[in-house]
């Protein structure tokens, strides 16, 4: 049974994911085009140091793509779930409905989490090429929160969209809002480093948050 | 597990509003705080304070009011060129006959914000050639880190240029250098008068002297006192070319190091912490105007030439947890947290108490009303308990995150 949930879910996000994941990949390749378009007219000497001492952000167009993916992940997986209440179908599965919604949301996040790793996979291998690893490091440093941003938003849409009062949707949107801009600051590069640990307790805290919403749908809450 | 995600949501709607609420208050209500600007004059030995207002005032340190055409004549070094528009500069101070290409040449300005210190540093350097023979310094095509060794990184190519990192390599280990290279402080700017390469701490905390000259490695070691730790160095670029830079030790004394001599000359200043000072060194002909800006005051101080005090002035003003505002504020918020600190370009949590145990009362009439609220829904008392310990110690954020995602479903 587990592996039909599973399937369920996977028919509903296949599509989005792999155009997400796709777009994810042109968007990194028209980042290293760029790189590489000023380093022919430029100079990677003026490149580098535009990096190191002006502030430049050569991969800042990324910023919000991963948040993109997260946002659409959630939607395509639970919005659907909401018309005509079809989650109650699942909840009369005879499974616990905590350990079901679990399995969707690890699977949806499972699903984000190879996504993003194919995308940091493509992001490091092709910046490696033009940086050192000193310049990779920091780069990595400061894309890191805006791909927590991506499942925080996923979480986030998640709690909203199970939510059954459009009063208490409004009002997590608010909270959901704020939270991810502690991911997306634009502060110089490599400046997210002390705060990493932080974020990432935050983000992981954030994955069981549906639980919440859902269990008020279970009970009817309006 | 319910119960689990509704208390993470409550943390997570606190931290939220924690950062929000007081970015909204302060935004509505702040006022800025008007912060003396202090220098001193070669003629009266005494200090002129400009104090920013609608319209500006400036007085001496008797109370003594100036117009503004009279406090510029006072400072004849820091305004030679108004002066001088107007006619009104004067010939000789001091016995000193007023040449305008010798104030020029003395004249300098450093400015030290704790950020510059606490921040990420680039790993990687241009080293510039510094006898060029060429009219405008160029920007090399390769970038030094210091490791277990010295490394040239070709910028195009992205490979190591082992022949020149071996050449620098060699010769800092022939000065006794111990790699890694722990601090590199230099000018990786093309717009400067010269090149003096880098200042660098190595990791046994002994300090060097690196540069290029006509390709070759300079290297000079510079012996410093028993037990000194720099926190920060920051280079300067002066036309009296007397020295190379500031050096901020961990006691938070200032030291400048002497061009050529490499003498170390510790600055008679104690009221500095690079932590949460900003610094501003003002030099002119005859002194050195140092001017240390604290939270709430200033301190200046007047060395001469020979780095001797001269004078020191201090004036202090309310802390912003004083005013009006800041005293609400204080009954209203417990804390205010932040993703970002003035005196650092890191992201971090920063937590800031808002001053004062005036909120201790509002988190509790917060308590008594969600007791309340409890009451009426005939809510036992046992299954809020963890609602109440939010609101009485985050108050405001508490009362507002337990409301926002609601416990009744437990009951």
């Amino acid at each position: 049974m587990w592996k039909s949930i599973i399937y369920k879910e996977w028919l509903k996000i296949r599509f989005f994911l792999i155009g997400f994941t796709i777009l994810g990949m042109m968007g990194i390749a028209y980042l290293f085009l760029k790189v590489q378009h000023e380093f022919t007219f430029s100079g990677g000497g003026n490149f580098w140091y535009n990096i190191l001492f002006m502030g430049m952000q050569f991969f800042g167009y990324f910023k919000f793509i991963p948040l993109s993916g997260g946002l659409l992940i959630a939607v395509v997986q639970y919005f659907p779930e909401t018309i005509d209440q079809r989650i109650k179908l699942t909840f009369h599965l005879p499974l616990k409905e905590n350990n079901v919604l679990l399995m969707m949301h690890s699977f949806g996040a499972g699903c984000l989490l190879l996504s993003y790793l194919l995308l940091m996979v493509v992001f490091i291998s092709l910046s490696a090429i033009y940086f050192p690893s000193e310049m990779v490091y920091d780069s990595i440093v400061s894309v890191i929160p805006w791909f927590m941003a991506g499942f925080v938003a996923y979480f986030f849409v998640a709690l909203i969209v199970m939510e059954p009062s459009w009063l208490y949707r409004i009002m997590y949107s608010l909270v959901g809002g704020f939270f991810v801009t502690i991911y997306v600051k634009s502060p110089v590069i490599a400046a997210y480093g002390p705060a990493i640990p932080g974020l990432s307790l935050l983000t992981i805290l954030m994955s069981v948050a549906l639980l919440f919403s859902a269990y008020r749908f279970r009970k009817g809450e309006m | 597990m319910e119960k689990l995600s509704r208390i993470i949501l409550v943390l997570v709607a606190i931290l939220v509003l924690a950062m929000t609420l007081p970015m909204l208050y302060w935004m509505a209500f702040e006022q800025p705080v008007s912060k003396p600007f202090v220098l001193y004059s070669c003629l009266d030995d005494d200090f002129f304070i400009m104090r920013q207002g609608k319209p500006n005032t400036f007085e001496d340190t008797r109370g003594n009011k100036y117009t503004r055409e009279k406090y510029e004549q006072k400072l004849p070094m820091m305004n030679f060129q108004q002066l001088m528009i107007s006619g009104l500069m004067p010939d000789t101070i001091r016995g000193k006959a007023m040449d305008m290409h010798e104030i020029g040449l003395n004249r300098s300005f450093a400015r030290f914000k704790p950020e510059d210190m606490n921040g990420p540093k680039p790993a990687l350097f241009p080293l510039f050639e510094s006898q060029s023979g060429r009219a405008n310094i160029g920007m090399p095509d390769d970038f030094f880190r210091i490791t277990w060794r010295v490394e040239f990184l070709d910028a195009a190519t992205n490979k190591i240029r082992e022949e020149k990192s071996q050449l620098f390599s060699a010769a800092l280990y022939h000065n006794g250098f111990a790699f890694p290279a722990t601090r590199i402080e230099g000018l990786p700017t093309t717009r400067k008068s010269c090149d003096e390469g880098y200042l660098i701490v190595d990791s046994s905390n002994q300090l060097f002297h690196l540069k290029m000259v006509k390709d070759k490695p300079y290297v000079r070691k510079i012996s410093l006192p028993e037990g000194l730790r720099f926190k920060h160095i920051q280079c300067v670029d002066f036309k009296d070319k007397k020295y190379y830079a500031y050096l901020f030790s961990e006691k938070n004394e200032i030291f400048i190091l002497t061009q050529d001599e490499y003498e170390l000359v510790k600055l008679p200043i104690t009221a500095f912490n690079a932590e949460s000072c900003d610094l501003k060194i003002y030099g002119d002909l005859f002194n050195y105007n140092v001017t240390i800006d604290h939270e709430d005051h200033t301190d200046v101080v007047i060395l001469d030439k020979d780095y001797k005090r001269v004078k020191s002035y201090q004036e202090g003003w309310p802390l912003i947890s004083e005013h009006t505002e800041g005293k609400i504020f204080g009954y209203i918020f417990p804390a205010q947290l932040s993703l970002e600190d003035p005196n650092s370009k890191y992201i971090n949590f920063y937590w800031k108490g808002s001053g004062g145990i005036g909120w201790v009362l509002l988190n509790l009439i917060l308590v008594g009303v969600h007791l309340v609220i409890l009451r009426r829904r005939n809510a036992s008392l046992q299954g809020h308990a963890v609602d109440l310990a939010f609101v009485a110690v985050t108050g405001i954020y508490g009362f507002i995150a337990i409301n926002l995602f609601q416990n009744k479903f437990f009951d």
